[in-house]
């Protein structure tokens, strides 16, 4: 939330240490809070599931094969990234809203349209030299992103709609869209189940291991973009005292109800660059089934972020690790996947009850509020911007 | 800190509860299976000369999105291998389930890095990345379950234009792609669905036009009852025209179409093949007091909620054939490329009679059917018509 302030000169590494630990302890407690949740919630799914030999160290096995799967081996490193990299795009989507005071939920509903631009782009371009196809293929992920974005911004600009209602609805719009096109025009028509044909040049070049894409670059190259955008200049300036203060934007001579649709179309953008990343970078052809969880957790990723656009890349590692060390975790302690579900769930649900971790574990001095949700909570009433 | 953690182990346990519910999520897993278009490859016998110690075998499975126990293609499935696995000797296979579809590929990948010898990949979804993998992992075998019919380009690539050129039998020797054929057991549930009709007028409804699984089940479906009684009329209806969720991972949606469905036509049985959707379909048909007939698997079984009015379902075995492909490879007889499961060995059939009697005449026919099946003299899907989308009878 707070913009991230250059330590005067004369200030000790005690004093730093205590503003990064005041930073960084709510999220922290709750991450390994969740994890003993995750723990005890084994050990009685082991003590209720008959049949198996109760272990006292599935737990510790489990975690293990999760960290080892995510960060043992440069492979699952790379996996940690690529399933990462969607997530800092989609966590900077819903950040950016917040910043506003809008609350996106819509990111799932913007990512599917993304990669749905992408594909049709893509497969269009597919024989075009790469330098061509790769660019039109995002740009075409970009826009349909934006589109998304604009229509709940340009909605709530012009009537007040709240942008929770229109972007939920959005998501559904979004899946309908996309299992009709993929499963009529866009199916390779001999293929015995829908799916599109492949992206062929327009696919992102992998740059890192087997597996490691381009879209790595991107997100990171999003981070800085937005970051500078925020902090740096003028629109990231409106964008935080719209969302700080409407009323006195205006007064300010701000124009909130341009604000307001610039940022939802900027969030459909970032939303919607992740899925042309997951198409372009993994997937490379569109399934009806395409595209299940990247949008939701994004909003966790931003929640547990605080919005804070560096913070979103730990955050997003965190959560892409979960993803990637999963399978090892199946394998090895033969953990369902839910585990992880279960565990993320419980981050946000410490998050949001954080004024019990405060009282838990006595963090004083530390942020305890996720300073974006006040103003989500602030801007909820459905009350309409002038 | 510690006389504060009391209290704290109290809001744990409860959260613990919460977060708990949250767990079972499941993302939609189409239930309905890929299409098969090219002829059919019996499992024939033919040895070859890997004769691996059996009891090493490491075998893993990646089901499709959803969840373990869904109750239809990634339970039996995972089933299949666990009976599979039992049967060689080799140790219980783990699972991953994928969370999304661009994770397919990796999480393949992940029992190929961890040295595992049979893959079991569960949906035509993942028909794309395990034909890449085998192409990839020459030594390792993969068995698909209804990934028909595999396509390669000549050399042995996964061709996503669907020209399918190549020959994935030669190409890809170890990769084993299950098929069934549906019309055989649609057929046998078309005599039991016109036998036990009062009215006259049967119905069935699919999940979607563009399965063709569906609907070489309907077809078979009218095939059967005409046979055994050739003034029945089958009314037939799809939800969809798309792969959208409404086809086979929507109950409530299934049930509402199949209210107005029963309303107009008024069958007295009905058939269901629509995953899901279809569970719905059978709630409705118990509600009005007609008969249900399930579909994939014994759904008396698997959806106890329909147990009081489904009289039985029409079933291609899953579980029996990813058990008899791991013990194929695991005694050296297994052939890569298409293997069709049908009444000759046992693939396909209908579930145990329940809710009513079947006569002695009746089941005559299933059982004389059953065996023209076998024999090769009872073609239920006459000039491969069984493919196209089912119409209701005149």
């Amino acid at each position: 939330m707070t913009p991230p302030v250059a330590t005067p000169a004369g200030r000790s590494a005690g004093a730093f240490a205590r503003a990064a630990w005041a930073a960084i302890a709510l999220p922290f407690v709750a991450i390994v809070m969740a994890l003993v949740v995750g723990a005890l919630i084994i050990l009685v799914s082991e003590l209720l599931v008959t049949g198996r030999p109760f272990q006292p160290t599935l737990p510790l096995t489990a975690y293990q094969a999760l960290f080892v799967g995510a960060f043992g081996s440069f492979d699952g490193l790379v996996a940690t990234f690529v399933n990462a990299a969607p997530l800092v795009l989609g966590g900077l989507s819903v950040a950016i809203g917040f910043k506003a005071g809008l609350f996106n939920i819509g990111a799932q509903g913007q990512f599917l349209m993304g990669a749905l631009g992408s594909v049709m782009a893509g497969v269009a371009v597919a024989t075009w030299p790469p330098f061509l196809a790769i660019p039109i293929a995002v740009a075409a992920g970009l826009l349909a992103g934006a589109i998304m974005g604009f229509i709940p911004g340009i909605l709530k600009a012009l009537s007040g709609a709240h942008e929770v209602v229109t972007t939920i609805m959005l998501n559904y719009i979004a899946v309908g869209v996309l299992a009709a096109l993929v499963s009529g025009p866009l199916k390779v028509p001999r293929s015995p189940s829908p799916v599109t044909y492949d992206v062929g040049n327009a696919a992102y070049p992998i740059i890192l291991g087997r597996d490691g894409h381009l879209g790595i670059l991107v997100a990171l190259a999003g981070v800085a973009i937005i970051w500078w955008l925020l902090y740096r200049t003028t629109w990231g300036f409106e964008i935080r005292t719209v969302g700080a203060n409407p009323e006195a934007a205006r007064y300010a001579g701000m124009h909130p109800r341009a604000v307001i649709a610039f940022t939802m179309t900027l969030c459909g953008m970032l939303a919607g660059l992740a899925g042309t990343g997951v198409l372009l970078g993994v997937s490379h052809s569109m399934t009806s089934s395409f595209g299940t969880t990247v949008g939701f957790d994004s909003i966790a990723v931003a929640l547990l972020a605080r919005s804070n656009p560096v913070g979103i890349i730990f955050a997003a590692i965190l959560f892409g690790a979960m993803r990637a060390g999963a399978g090892l975790m199946q394998i090895q302690a033969q953990i369902p996947v839910e585990l992880v579900d279960v565990v993320q769930a419980t981050i946000l649900l410490f998050l949001v009850a954080s004024p019990v971790l405060r009282a838990l574990f006595r963090l004083r001095g530390v942020q305890t509020e996720l300073g974006s949700t006040d103003t989500i909570t602030r801007t909820y009433g459905g009350e309409a911007v002038r | 800190m510690i006389r504060r953690l009391q209290p704290a182990l109290v809001a744990l346990a409860s959260l613990a509860v919460v977060a708990g519910c949250t767990g079972g999520g499941a993302s939609p897993s189409p239930s309905a299976p890929a299409a098969t278009t090219s002829p059919s490859t019996p499992a024939s016998v033919a040895p070859t000369a890997t004769p691996a110690p059996s009891s090493n075998l490491k075998i893993g499975v990646v089901t499709d999105i959803g969840t373990l126990d869904d109750k239809n293609f990634n339970e039996y499935s995972y089933k299949g291998a666990v009976a599979g696995a039992a049967d060689i000797g080799a140790a219980t296979p783990p699972s991953i389930v994928p969370k999304d579809q661009s994770e397919y590929a990796t999480d393949i990948q992940s029992f190929v890095s961890q040295g595992y010898n049979i893959i079991v990949t569960v949906g035509f979804n993942l028909a794309g990345p395990t034909t890449t993998a085998a192409h990839d992992n020459p030594n390792i075998w993969f068995i698909g379950v209804d990934q028909s019919p595999i396509c390669v380009d000549t050399t042995g690539k996964l061709d996503t234009t669907f020209a399918c050129k190549g020959d994935a039998k030669t190409l890809l020797p170890k990769y084993i792609s299950l098929q069934f054929a549906e019309d055989q057991a649609g057929y046998l549930a078309g005599i039991v669905a016109a036998a036990e009709s009062k009215t006259g007028v049967i119905g069935a409804i699919g999940g979607t036009t563009l399965c063709q699984p569906c609907n070489r089940y309907i077809n078979g479906y009218i095939e059967g009852a005409q046979a055994q009684n050739p003034s029945v009329k089958v009314k037939v209806a799809y939800v969809t025209h798309d792969f959208s969720n409404a086809a086979f991972n929507d109950p409530v949606g299934g049930k509402n179409f199949a209210q107005s469905f029963i309303s107009t036509n008024k069958p007295d049985v009905l058939f269901q093949v629509a995953g899901k959707t279809g569970n719905g379909v059978l709630d409705a048909a118990c509600a009005a007091k007609i008969y249900g007939i399930g579909v994939d698997v014994d759904q008396y079984l698997s959806y106890p909620n329909a147990d009081p009015c489904i009289i039985t379902s029409a079933e291609k075995h899953l579980q029996s054939a990813v058990e008899s492909a791991i013990k194929g490879i695991a005694a050296g007889t297994a052939v890569g490329g298409d293997n069709r499961f049908d009444a000759t060995n046992d693939g396909i059939g209908i579930s145990p009679i329940t809710n009513v009697t079947l006569a002695s005449d009746v089941q005559t026919k299933i059982n004389d059917a059953l065996a023209a099946m076998k024999a090769g003299t009872l073609n239920t899907c006459p000039n491969s018509t069984c493919n196209n989308v089912a119409k209701s009878t005149p």
